[in-house]
């Protein structure tokens, strides 16, 4: 009776299934957060109610429950979904979805075999958001909310590897705001400020989602371009170069800012350099743009 | 079989485990392939008996830390208790993500992050440690519970220390297999540490065993 | 009718385990062998009606000694006793001409029921 209760009443969700993978037990953490009652579940396929679950991790360790009596801790980090369910707080922005770890272990009869198995699913929907709060933290430029020079160090030394492997292919560009100092000077840093954010701004939006866009330091940027070389390299560069000459940055409504940016782009070419030897080809690339009268883009 | 102090099994006892680590080693590589679809060749174990203050350089001069070592660790309570640790001397991520079918799953569609390869380790763990341990304890009519898998932290240390052996006057039992997954030419080692707080359950047990063959 | 049976396991534990459930079923002559090596020789001088072969063994392995042994005699009766009993590996020695795949550990059913069987297999080849 007692053992019944705390069943129901503990902070977790508690599912019992058999061999056939039909559900035995529905707690009552689980009726509230699925809205399905126990009733209407017992004796049916988890998969009926869950087809998401119907897939390869899943039915792997039920299977190996079953074979071998371990248990599996999963964690949110690996499969998001696994019993879609609403968020509980009403505060929560960052997921659509309760972030859930689960066990999955076994239940035996008096003889020790295996009769049941038992999924625990807990909500860590809360321990995900500071998770990721930390890591964007770690990971991101306190100005601008991009990539910071730490992360974009670690992610070259990682497409360097890559590429190396499988012997593929690409670009790096660095940028660099031009006069940037003029503007500080002109309008205050606060102005300076807010052209470093809007200038992020219209950047994020013309590089794709697979390029790594970085400030590396000051009015300096950096981006990656995983499999991109030659054509596409300098499209993109010149598309960033033409967006940003033609804006008018209006600071406080009646401050019209104009700038201009130089990029220098060096291509990794599976060529056993390393990580300083491209920087200092883009650099220098950077360097002649800069000689040759600014707001351009120069291959390395 | 030798061991590095005075003779904690008897011969016919050594001859029962080896057989018993030689069937459950079988039977666990069967299932994996059979039920689970994983293809893994788990060679026969080798079995020793070491003190606690040994164990660490036992485990060290197998292990030669690299920047790509990986080590899960997973405990298991009961009467047979102790710990596994599932060794990869040299694996980058994209080896660990082959090892275990992802196709299907759900977290995929994320593509702009990392595949959380810790977690994938964890899971390796969860299986290749629980199948073993799974099988040898059916053998012995008994049953454990496990705990979390841990990653060991590779880049903070060039040594495996294993804190929960401080007892220098205590013996181990380590049995050691190395495994190869089938045309991933992934590979690495098993080892199952047991402690001397079994060995009493284990001797039981083994004697059990014998008596329902013999 | 059986007469005589060769044991081929390195572990003595297993050999002692096997033979036990040998004697329950009847009375043999039961020769035993440490490895695939020393197999395939008693094979060949005691020529045994039934050969029980463990897969993974030291100096020359379950799958090449039931090559070999299949050499010598292609009618020879070889039981695989193996605690791998992949569909893989069953197929492998099946390819080999073993009679049969047991599973270890061997219960006393399956040993009866495998004797069984290869002594009707005995009785045909004979009538």
């Amino acid at each position: 009776m007692i053992y019944e209760q705390i069943f129901h009443m503990v902070n977790v969700g508690i599912v019992i299934l058999d061999l056939k993978l039909k559900v035995v037990k529905w707690n009552r953490w689980m009726e509230i957060h699925s809205d399905v009652s126990c009733d209407t579940l017992v004796g049916k396929s988890i998969f009926d109610f869950y087809p998401n679950l119907d897939i390869k991790w899943f039915n792997r360790s039920c299977k190996s429950v079953f074979a071998f009596g371990n248990t599996f801790f999963i964690t949110y980090k690996l499969y998001k979904t696994i019993f879609p369910f609403k968020p509980i707080s009403s505060f929560v922005t960052l997921f659509d979805n309760m972030c859930q770890d689960c066990i999955i272990g076994p239940l035996r009869k008096e003889d020790k075999s295996i009769e049941y198995l038992y999924i625990m699913v807990s909500d860590v929907t809360k321990i995900a958001s500071y998770e990721r709060k930390l890591l964007d933290m770690g990971a991101k430029d306190g100005l601008t909310n991009i990539y910071n020079r730490k992360y974009f160090e670690t992610k070259l030394e990682e497409e360097i590897e890559r590429c190396n492997r499988y012997k593929k292919r690409f670009s790096l560009i660095i940028l660099d705001i031009d006069f940037f100092k003029k503007v500080n000077d002109k309008y205050g840093h606060l102005a300076g400020d807010y052209i470093l954010k809007a200038f992020t701004k219209i950047i994020a939006k013309i590089i794709r989602t697979s390029d790594i866009f970085a400030r590396y330091g000051g009015e300096e940027f950096c981006c990656i371009l995983p499999e991109t070389v030659g054509e596409t390299a300098l499209i993109i560069s010149e598309r960033i170069r033409g967006g940003i000459e033609e804006t008018v940055f209006e600071y406080k409504k009646d401050i019209k800012i104009k700038i201009t940016v130089s990029q220098g782009v060096a291509v990794f070419d599976n060529n056993n350099i390393t990580k300083t030897e491209l920087i200092n080809l883009a650099d220098k690339a950077l360097y002649k743009a800069k000689k040759q009268g600014r707001n351009q883009v120069v291959i390395a | 079989m030798d061991a590095d102090k005075n003779e904690i099994f008897t011969e016919d006892q050594k001859d029962i485990l080896q057989e018993i680590m030689n069937i459950a080693f079988g039977n666990a590589t069967a299932d994996l392939s059979e039920i689970i679809d994983i293809y893994v060749i788990l060679s026969v174990p080798d079995i020793k008996t070491i003190s606690a203050e040994n164990l660490d350089s036992y485990i060290n001069n197998l292990i030669d830390l690299k920047k790509n070592t990986k080590i899960i660790e997973q405990k298991f309570f009961g009467e047979y208790n102790g710990s596994g640790l599932l060794v990869f001397p040299d694996i980058n991520d994209d080896e660990i993500s082959t090892i275990l079918d992802h196709s299907d799953d759900i977290n995929s569609n994320d593509s702009s992050e990392q595949v959380p390869v810790n977690e994938i380790l964890i899971e390796i763990g969860n299986i290749l440690i629980g199948a073993c341990i799974g099988k040898i304890t059916s053998l012995l009519n008994t049953y454990v519970t496990y705990s979390p898998p841990d990653i060991f932290p590779s880049d903070t240390s060039n040594k495996v220390c294993l804190s929960y052996h401080t007892d220098k006057d205590k013996t181990g039992l380590v049995m050691k297999t190395t495994f190869t997954f089938n045309e991933k030419n992934i590979e690495g080692f098993l080892l199952l540490l047991t402690n001397d707080e079994s060995f009493d359950w284990l001797k039981k047990a083994l004697g059990k065993f014998m008596e329902s063959y013999l | 009718m059986i007469k005589s049976i060769l044991v081929v396991d390195d572990s003595p534990i297993a050999r002692k385990m096997l033979i036990k459930s040998l004697s329950e079923h009847g009375s043999y002559e039961i020769t035993e062998a440490r490895d695939g090596q020393e197999g395939v020789e008693k094979f060949s001088t005691v020529s045994p009606d039934v050969t029980f072969l463990d897969l993974t063994m030291p100096v020359l392995d379950g799958y090449d000694a039931l090559i070999k042994i299949k050499e010598i005699d292609a009618k020879a009766i070889v039981i695989v006793v193996t605690a791998d009993i992949q569909a893989k590996s069953i197929e492998t020695v099946m390819g080999s001409g073993a009679f049969s795949v047991i599973k270890k550990p061997a219960s006393p059913e399956a040993i009866s029921g495998i004797l069984t069987k290869s002594e009707s297999k005995i009785k045909k080849s004979q009538g």
